[in-house]
């Protein structure tokens, strides 16, 4: 049995995981870097290291010494999350040979899968559906034009090591093959230090529709459903929901067996995500594997009922699945939205700094997996994700009502928001009717949103007296007009006399 | 206590008295008294009921400018006590030098002028990166670059003044 575990990973999925480790007694071990210094996944660990400065680099990327911290304070295991070190079959190889439990699957399945030409070929192996196109990198552009040539275009160039739709480039005509060819291959090298770039068809429209398999080491393996993706932005997903409103029985039950039969075939253990392109005839092909626990876990959670990490430790304990496949029902409609530290209304520009405000929404069939909290400060170096809003209802059209009502719950001040953005898909016809796929989003986008209403005025003028006759004195001596900390809101108690006291002594420095 | 507030372009003037046995206020908005009943239920969430109608507004805060939640909106407003020295500051601030600050915080990867150097109304001054993405800061009017203060590397806080344009 596993005693002690360190969580290589910040934000609401360390806590996710602290929070799993606890419900099963076990210790948990956090890592920091000095922006996370105050994270919640540090006040609520056993024990916390600190790895280094804020870039990832310097920190959570440091797998040798995350590897020694494990060792010197006793941890059994490491959880990965997702990111970072999650997906580095070197890490993951380094942990085995320390005879510290890596919780996710072998280096070896980690490797097979892991780049997204080796996958095509295990696809193969495996007899699940793919798009057709070729399952190498490509040596010349005069060999993706023959590919190209017997798939027949529109088709897609992209980069074997890829993600993150960096290195892909859609190709309509002959003509355009080499240029682009060119272009992904440098895009792909810059990215990811490798140039293999390989070529499919590409399907229009697609949904993108994802499997959660998991895979004991006595060799079972079994699907928990599927999750719809398609609602993303620059290959980002934005909204995700279990089960996809287009998937029936029948095709769950071949998507879910092609999923399996994948993951049996490169051996692979523990959860992992088997994602596929759906068309608008409901064929399927097979895009990658990711060979992690995914950020959208808690809908599949909350539709079968299981919790997928204390799975994933029972898993690495060696324990055989506690159920098999025909055990697992769904139940209801989950609705997650990724909160984002953006503003949709200016171009989505990032907005890291301090929450000095934080209203958040409870009540039935809402779950939030967050690592923030009033007065945080979101850092400037990592992923823009503040949280993760799950709504869950007998149906999907009272997942969506559930979703809304919690999102007017919701408020966060001082920094801004993608809230409004989810708001808007929400009330939009396409999304409510479930008419969606990988563009949705763009499209959706590109409309002009409804201008802000004005109904309130007098209650907004009203408010926002009130809110000037209680702002904080402000020492007088101060008064130059141009220190950007001057008169500003102080989110908490905090005395005008304490801000007029930091503001001098910073004022004081050379 | 008087205040102008404008909100989109219009002013109001707002009267607030609180009793001081009690700390219920009394308002009047454009010379009307408006039955209100204000509570904070902590420091920038207010509770206002208005004749009869219950609206929870939740200030935003450490932005340049101060806005409030209320339903689904965002609303920044700008006040002026009438009888304060702040009002003849927002409004010299029109003229003469204007700071270049940063809309969010980040670190500098470039810096695309020098001081002393003549820019154009919206040309680019800095670039400030932060979550991976790059923004471009622009200038805010045409004129000499007087002061320049980051160089490439440097972290800024939002609202920070990189350069001063006069």
């Amino acid at each position: 049995m596993l005693q002690k575990i360190l969580i290589a990973n910040r934000g609401e999925i360390a806590l996710r995981i602290i929070r799993a480790c606890h419900e099963l007694n076990i210790a948990a071990v956090a890592v920091y870097s000095d922006a996370d210094r105050a994270g919640l996944h540090v006040l609520e660990a056993d024990e916390a290291y600190r790895l280094g400065p804020a870039p990832a680099v310097d920190s959570y990327l440091r797998g040798r010494l995350i590897l020694d911290i494990a060792r010197r304070c006793g941890a059994d295991a490491i959880h990965p999350g997702y990111g970072f070190l999650s997906e580095n079959a070197d890490f993951a190889q380094a942990c085995e040979e320390s005879g510290i439990k890596f919780i996710g699957p072998r280096s070896s399945a980690m490797r097979a899968l892991g780049t997204k030409t080796n996958a095509r070929q295990v696809a193969d192996e495996a007899g699940m559906p793919r798009t057709p196109g070729c399952v190498h990198g490509l040596a010349s552009p005069e060999e993706a034009a023959d590919v190209a040539q017997a798939v027949g275009y529109p088709v897609m160039l992209k980069a074997a090591a890829g993600g993150g739709g960096k290195g892909m480039r859609a190709v309509n005509r002959p003509e355009d093959l080499a240029s682009a060819f060119v272009a992904a291959q440098s895009e792909a090298e810059r990215a990811f230090g490798s140039g293999e770039v390989y070529l499919e068809k590409l399907i229009e429209r697609p949904r993108h529709i994802e499997i959660q398999v998991l895979a004991d080491e006595h060799g079972h393996c079994v699907y928990l459903g599927e999750r719809e993706c398609s609602v993303q932005r620059r290959h980002q997903k934005v909204i995700e929901e279990a089960p996809s409103p287009v998937v029936s029985p029948d095709l769950r039950r071949r998507m879910g067996e092609a999923a399996v039969r994948l993951a049996l075939s490169a051996g692979y253990t523990n959860a992992g995500t088997v994602e596929f392109l759906v068309d608008a005839d409901q064929n399927f092909y097979f895009l990658e594997m990711n060979t992690r626990l995914q950020v959208e876990h808690p809908v599949t959670e909350l539709v079968t009922g299981y919790d997928l990490v204390h799975l994933q430790i029972r898993v690495a304990q060696g324990e055989p699945l506690p159920f098999a496949q025909d055990d697992i029902h769904l139940r209801g409609h989950a609705i997650e939205c990724r909160i984002y530290a953006e503003d949709p209304e200016n171009n989505f520009m990032p907005s890291p700094g301090r929450i000095a405000r934080l209203l958040q929404p409870g009540g039935p069939g809402i779950r939030e997996d967050c690592g923030i909290y009033e007065g945080w400060v979101v850092p400037m170096d990592y992923d823009p994700m503040l949280s993760k809003l799950i709504a869950f209802a007998p149906t999907r059209d009272l997942a969506m009502r559930r979703m809304l009502r919690a999102l007017d719950e919701y408020v966060v001040g001082g920094i801004r928001t993608n809230l409004s953005l989810f708001r808007r898909i929400l009330r939009d016809e396409d999304f409510r009717a479930a008419r969606i796929d990988t563009g949705y989003l763009d499209r959706l986008l590109v409309e002009p949103a409804a201008p802000p209403s004005t109904a309130h005025g007098a209650t907004t003028v009203i408010a926002a007296a009130l809110f000037e006759a209680s702002r904080p004195a402000v020492n007088p001596a101060n008064g130059n007009g141009t220190t950007a900390g001057n008169g500003r809101w102080k989110s908490s108690t905090a005395s005008g006399w304490k801000s007029a006291a930091r503001t001098e002594a910073l004022r004081g420095r050379p | 206590m008087k205040l102008d507030i404008e909100i989109d372009g219009k002013s109001h003037r707002v009267d607030l008295t609180q009793d001081r046995e009690t700390g219920l206020w009394k308002v009047q908005l454009d010379g009307q008294p408006v039955e209100a009943d204000a509570h904070f239920i902590r420091p920038g969430v207010l509770s206002l009921l208005l004749e009869g109608r219950a609206h929870r507004i939740v200030l935003d805060a450490d932005l340049a400018e101060p806005a409030l939640h209320l339903d689904e909106h965002r609303i920044a407003w700008q006040a002026d006590d009438p009888r304060s020295f702040q009002r003849r500051r927002r409004h010299a601030a029109a003229h003469g030098p204007v700071a270049l600050k940063a809309s969010m915080p980040g670190r500098v990867v470039r810096v695309l002028v020098e001081r002393g150097a003549h820019v154009a109304a919206h040309q680019g001054v800095v670039v400030i990166e932060a979550m991976k993405m790059q923004n471009e800061l622009k200038s805010p009017k045409e004129g000499r670059v007087t002061d320049l203060r980051v160089i490439p590397g440097d972290t800024v806080t939002a609202g920070e003044v990189l350069a001063v344009i006069e």
